[in-house]
This record gives C-alpha cells, structure tokens and sequence, in this order.
C-alpha cells in the first residue's frame, strides 16, 4: 500500500496533505492565549494596585534618577551576566538576596508578638521553664537506660507541666526573685538571654556539624551571641527598642550568614554573592544620594507610618498597624487548631480506616464529603462560627481566638486533603520494608509514612493558611470589629484582620481612602501572603532535592 | 553477621534443635556446627507448610503445598509468573496480612508453631523472619538509619555502631560505604542498595531470611555480587529466595522447590536432582525451556 502512494510521483516525507497539523497548531496557539491573557489580567491589576500603593510619579525626576544609577543599572546588568554566563551563580544571588527580606519579615512577625501579646518577662520565663524541662528529661534518658512502657513520655509531659505551670504556682515570688537576681535584668538582656543564647546554640551546632570542628561552631555561637550584643549597643542610634533589635537583628543575620557561609565553604558560584552586596549596597548609597541632594521620594500611601499607625479619619494618618498585628495572632490561632487535626484525620484516613465492607463504604462517603466542605462557600463557615464559638460556647463576640477557630474550620478540610495526598504518595514499597522489619503499624507511620510525607504535609498546609489568611467573609460574620485602634492584647480580645480592614476602607467616603490607603493595605496583605507560600517553596525544594 | 550479637537482647532464647518436627532427611544432630550442617546438606526443618492454600478474593493462589524448608541451606522456589512463589513466600512473614483479600488456608509451622494461630503476633513473626523485596527499597534514610531502623524498632541500642558495622560487613557492603555512612541510602547504586536492605534485614539477626526475587531488578555484576552474598548468608541464616531465573536457582540453592500454573507445588527435591534428574515430565519441560 505504502509504495503505491509513494509511486504518485509526491514525496512521502513531505508536508503536504498525508500529515495535516494546523488543528493541533491552532490548538496550541489558543492554550498560549489563554495563559497570556490571565497572566496579564492579574499582573496588570497588581500593577494597578501597586501604583496606587506607592504612587512612584509624585518622586522628582532626580530622585528616580539616582536610584535609577545607584540601584536599578547595575543590578539588572548583574542579572543579566548571570543570565548569559552563570545561570548557577545566578540562583545563589537570588537566594542570598531574597533571604534577608524573608528573614526580616518573619522576624517582624516574631518582633510583633513580643511587643503586642507576650511580654519579654514572660518570654524569659517560659524560655527558661522550657529549659529546665529539656534538662531534667535529658537527665531521666540517661540515667534510666531501659524505661517501661510510656515512662518517657509521661516524664516530659509532668516535667514541662511542673516548669511552666507548677514552679510559678508553688513559688509565687519567683518572679521577683528572678528579677532581683544578679543577672542585670532588663528587656534586652532578657532577650539576650533567652533569645540571642539559644539561637547562637543552635547557630553553633549547625557550624559545628558542617564543619566537623568544635572550635568552628563555638566561634559561629560567640559571633551570634556578639551580634545581640551588638544589636543591644546600637539600638538607640537606629531608633527601635533594643529587645526588639535583638530578635529582628539575628532573625535576618543568622540564617543569612549560615547561608552565605555554606556558599563560601563550597567555593562553587562565589560570584552569585555579588547579587545581594550590589543589590543592598545600591540601595543605601541611592538613600544617601537622595538625602544629599535633597531629592523628594514618592509620596506612597504604603510607608513606615502606614504599618506602624492605626486607622485614622484623615488618610494621611491612617495606618494598618491593628490589623496586621491581628491577623497574625489570628494565623497563630489557625495554625495551632487546624494543623494538629487536619494532619491526625489524613493519617486515619489514609493509614488506619478500613477500605472494604460497610466500614470501607462509610469512610469513602466521609472522604466524599470532606472533599464537597471544602467547597462550601466561606459565609457558611462565618455562620457556623457564629453558632458554634459564640452562641454555644459563650466566647466572645469578634475575639481573636473565636476568629483563628473559625477560619480554622475553614481550611480544615482543605489541610487534610492535601495532607492525605502527602500520605499517599509515600510509595507502598517504603511501607512493606519498614512492616518486614518487625515494625509495629505505629512505627510505621512515625518512623517511615511521616517524615517522608511532611514536605508536601507543609507544602499544602502553608497554601491553606495563605487562603486563611486573606478570608474576609467569616470575620465579617463573627463580627471582628472593622476599625480598631490598638491592637489585642490577649487571644480573648476584639480584634481586626487585614481584610477586615481594607473591606472597611472601602467604605470610606473619601477617595482617598478608597484609592490609595485601600491599595497599601492590599499590598502589605499580599506580601504576607507572599512570603508564607515563598515559604513553602523553600520548603518543597529543600525535601526535594534530598530524595 | 554473627549470631554473637542477639544475646543480650533477643526477645526469646534460641530454639532449641530438640523441639524440631522429624527431620526430612537424617543427620539432624550435625545442626550445631554451621559449616559441617551445609557440607552434609542435612538440617533441622524451620518452615513446613502443611495443606497451604492461598486465596486472593476467588483466586485461587496457592492449591495445597506441603513443604518443608531445612535450616541454614538455600532453599530456592521457582516456576512460571503468576504461579504463586511469591505469595508462598509471603505467608511465611504473614506480609499477605496487609492484602485485605488474601485469605489464608491449611497449616504454616515456623519453629514448630502455626504463625497463623491467634496467639501469634505478626510483628513478633517479622521480627524473626527478615525479608528482602525485589525492588531495592531503602528507607531515604542515612545509611546507617537505614541498617538501625530494625534495632531501633526493637530498642536494640547497645553498642548500636557496632552492629551496624556487623550487618554491613554481613552484606559485603562495609568497604565501600564506611566513609559514608551518613549519605542517603538512595544515593548508592542498584546493587548496593539491594545489598543495604540485605544488611538492614540481616542487622536484628533474624533466623531466616526471604527473598523476594532480589536481583532480577540488577544488572549482571551486582547480581553476582548478591549470590556470592547468598553463599555465605547460608552459613548463619535459613535463605528462602523466590527467583524466575533457573540458572540463578541451580548457582546459589541447595534445594528447590518447582510451581507451576495454579498454584501447585510440583516437586521439591536437591537442587542437583531438580535440574539433572526431575520426577516429573511437567517439571523436566518446565527447566528445559519446553514451557513457560
């Protein structure tokens, strides 16, 4: 048959009417459009939204100019040297550049906590509780080499009851006592203590363990130590209280260092370290030049006193600092209530619950309808927070924890879902060689199934709390308050989250509100938002290179 | 690995050779000397089966096997796929436990006990039983997680590096890993990683060790390496090994046993006489390559 066609005189490899491909070609060019137009629809309205926020137009020319010479030119011809010659050295600039702004921001966090919710006094205590705790159970290890049946659990959890709860109870005066002793106690050496020490530890055995060298780690635990140190002594000439320099200080040092030091140690894309010292550098000498010259900046609504302020009746004034302050606390809320049992219930699921019979038909109906909750519209949820926390359990209206619980409820579903696909996706063969050791079920799943299924447990889950995070409709509902001027201080307390608050500004006569301290509060919300799924990125790529 | 190393902590004592059934064949008092027990090709029976049938929901697996599996020799199970060696060597461990349709019929002895009795916990059964799987299957573990995993299940913790280092030695793995042992077991070749899980299953000392085709997934120089291994695993451990390699089975067993279709075992004799001299025509055209 083939050689008849081929003796019609036309070529069979030819590209004539035998091989048609312009639906296929056609079909590709509409995917290709369809992508580029959501694409340029959501960028074209962060553009918006981000133009509005910062209002670069209102800067003088000169202003755009010098951080135009100083920051933008060489950093993009930096990139662009990477791009063409050293695309590896090129990923280590990106890292080394972007993990200080993610370690400020997660410090930030830690920072707001300490000021807003728990004292540097009670942080101390805990810390130290915490530590006699880890001290006294490191002691029953090794003493009572053979324990019976649960004896170490039971340990830990009656010594970190006794530390936390029961010594405070039993010696009322200890705090005092603490405070009188001859330890010079104040905010900073409280989070020098407390803070500063343990992070310099923890810095050390990192060191210590990379290097293979004792006296490497102690060097990286004393430099640490010097940083807070140093933090505490420079504090009043950067203006910030000197507890909190010490906590945002080593939150962006530490990790940045240990990264910058695995770099050099590995002598391989040195040149990548040049990104962050261009990048940072430029950005401080463009600083200056603009203060020398006395260049005006734009005049953003998104700026130092916008997240440091509470709301105001004049948009000049009016600032995010409650609200920011809020959802954090409420995400802490989130995270302790949803993640616990939404990672249990996947492991039952996926590990524990029947599969065949009338038990196997119930669970998959169960499984069904978690899917479908998932689903179910976040007004509902707000509805039955409102019924379940506030109605039944008597909490208080708009409180932070009713808040955290409720979109808590929410993202439930969604954390066992992406959890149970976490689970299942650790091979069987893992399962059937850990079980032909003699492993108990139990061992099974926390010596094998969970640590293999955790990136993708976390991955999932940081993109769940990146939905909790932005959900309006069930604060409205449970009736977060829309304007707060100062933030809670306790879980207890009315509270407002960040999109409670730009839904409130919406409502603002002024334009000014709507337009532009509007736009702020979108951006601060959306650079959360950002930072917690670039977590889980971080995540996700650190687990996988590994397998 | 050397039997030294259970003492302090092996949950029972040793059996003793005086429980064991009528031995299939005589000489069973040569059991106590490992090398003169293999020379002389005699041993106590470990494993019988007794009218073993093996059901997957109505599929019928395995169809009356009666065997008896010596101490300390290599016995190999070979014949067509689907045949039902596998599935054998399953029940041993009681692994057919995680299928919810498998169901099980007929007597399984291990040190003269039915592992399917209610009194008998499978995980206690494992523990005595090791096993290695055809694909190598290493926990993304370090190296020496992995060998430990077994030990630290069972609180076996004393002189941890030490066993370890047993086992690898064990597994004839020890020289080219012993510089990095803290590597992911995932990072060594097929072959080694087949020999880790050899060291792994090997490291609590186990009394009989099955295998589950373990080197059909291997090329030629690892698989050789690994039946080099069997020989001397024979010295210490019973070897049940499941292969659809006949030269394999007549390199490394002392005994086979030949399924065929259905689930039946045809014979189970020497492995000498299996290949040279077979009972059975069915057996003779299987082993010629007449079918199958």
């Amino acid at each position: 048959m083939a050689t008849e066609r081929s003796t019609d005189g036309e070529s069979w490899y030819g590209t004539d009417e035998g091989v048609n491909q312009l639906r296929g070609r056609l079909f590709e060019w509409g995917c290709l459009g369809a992508m580029l137009f959501g694409i340029a629809m959501v960028f074209a309205l962060l553009a918006y939204v981000a133009l509005d926020a910062i209002r670069p137009l209102t800067a003088d020319p000169g202003w755009h100019l010098v951080f135009f010479l100083t920051l933008v030119a060489p950093t993009t011809a930096l990139v662009g040297y990477y791009a063409r010659r050293d695309r590896q050295a090129g990923w280590v600039g990106a890292t080394a550049t972007a993990l200080p702004a993610f370690c400020l921001l997660v410090g930030s966090g830690v920072a707001l906590l300490l000021v807003e919710v728990v004292q540097p006094i009670e942080w101390f205590g805990t810390t130290l509780a915490l530590l006699v705790a880890a001290g006294i159970v490191y002691a029953h290890r090794r003493f009572r080499a053979r324990p019976a049946e649960f004896e170490r659990t039971l340990v830990a959890v009656a010594t970190l009851a006794f530390a936390v709860v029961g010594v405070p109870g039993a010696i009322p005066s200890l705090s005092r006592l603490l405070q009188n002793a001859p330890l010079a106690l104040n905010h900073a050496t409280m989070m020098l203590y407390s803070f500063a020490a343990p992070v310099a530890i923890l810095a050390g055995v990192v060191v210590a363990r990379r290097r293979e060298s004792r006296r490497d780690g102690g060097v990286a635990a004393v430099l640490t130590f010097v940083g807070g140190v140093l933090a505490v002594v420079t504090a009043p000439t950067v203006g910030i209280s000197d507890h909190l320099l010490v906590v945002v200080g080593l939150s962006v040092a530490v990790p940045t260092a240990l990264y910058v030091e695995a770099v050099v140690r590995r002598r391989d894309n040195l040149a990548g370290l040049a990104l962050p010292v261009v990048a940072y550098a430029g950005m401080f000498v463009g600083a200056a030049a603009v203060a020398a010259l006395g260049f005006a900046g734009p005049e953003a609504w998104l700026d130092w006193q916008f997240l440091t302020r509470a709301h105001s009746r004049f948009a000049e004034e009016a600032g995010i600092y409650p609200a920011l302050v809020g959802s954090i606390m409420m995400m802490l809320v989130v995270v302790v209530s949803a993640f616990p049992v939404g990672v249990a219930a996947a492991l039952y699921l996926e590990e524990y619950a029947p599969d065949g019979g009338t038990a196997g038909r119930v669970v998959g109906l169960i499984e069904t309808n978690i899917a479908n909750l998932a689903g179910v519209p976040s007004v509902v949820y707000g509805l039955l927070g409102l019924a379940l926390f506030i109605r039944y359990a008597d909490m208080n209206t708009g409180s932070v924890v009713v808040g955290g619980l409720t979109v808590g409820l929410l993202i439930l579903p969604i954390v066992i879902i992406s959890s149970q696909e976490a689970v299942r996706a650790v091979p069987d063969s893992m399962r059937r060689a850990s079980y032909g050791m003699g492993a108990t079920k139990w061992q099974t799943v926390r010596n094998v199934v969970l640590p293999e299924a955790l990136p993708g447990i976390l991955t999932g889950s940081i993109l769940a709390f990146g939905r909790a995070i932005g959900e309006t409709a069930p604060l409205l509902m449970i009736g977060a308050a829309a304007v707060v001027f100062s933030p809670p201080s306790s879980f207890t307390e009315k509270f407002s989250a960040m999109p409670r608050q730009i839904f409130a500004w919406s409502h603002e006569p002024a334009g000014e509100f709507r337009y532009g301290v509007l736009a702020a509060g979108v951006i601060t919300l959306l650079v959360v938002l950002l930072s917690m799924n670039a977590a889980a990125i971080l995540v996700r790529n650190k687990y996988q290179r590994r397998s | 690995m050397s039997n030294e190393n259970v003492t302090t902590s092996s949950p029972e004592p040793e059996p003793n050779a005086d429980e064991s059934l009528a031995s299939p064949t005589p000489g069973t008092a040569a059991v106590e000397s490992d090398a003169a027990t293999r020379a002389t090709n005699a041993g106590r029976t470990v494993i019988e089966s007794r009218n073993l049938d093996v059901y997957y929901g109505d599929t019928q697996a395995l169809d009356d096997v009666s065997i008896e599996i010596p101490e300390k020799q290599v016995t190999a199970m070979i014949g067509p796929s689907g045949c039902g060696k596998s599935t054998f060597l399953r029940c041993i461990n009681r692994m057919n436990d995680l299928i919810d349709s498998a169901r099980v019929e007929g007597d399984l002895l291990f040190q003269n006990k039915n592992v399917y009795d209610d009194d008998v916990d499978p995980v206690a059964l494992r523990r005595r039983i090791g096993m290695v799987f055809q694909q190598p299957n290493p926990f993304p573990k370090s190296i020496y997680d992995n060998v430990a995993y077994g030990l630290r299940l069972q609180d076996r913790t004393e002189n941890l590096d030490e066993q370890v280092e047993q086992a690898l030695r064990g597994a004839a793995l020890w020289d080219e890993v012993k510089d990095q042992l803290d590597e992911s077991g995932l990072d060594l070749s097929g072959g080694q990683q087949q020999r880790l899980c050899i060291a792994r299953a090997i490291a609590v000392d186990p009394e009989v060790i099955l295998m589950d085709e373990p080197a059909s997934a291997l090329d030629p120089v690892a698989t050789s390496q690994i039946e080099d291994l069997l020989d001397e695993l024979a010295e210490d451990y019973t070897v049940v090994i499941v292969t659809h390699n006949m030269q394999q089975a007549a390199r490394v067993s002392d005994k086979t046993a030949v399924f065929l279709t259905g689930g039946e075992l045809v014979e189970f004799d020497d492995t000498g006489k299996i290949f040279e001299n077979p009972e059975h025509d069915r057996v003779e055209d299987y082993i010629t390559g007449k079918f199958g």
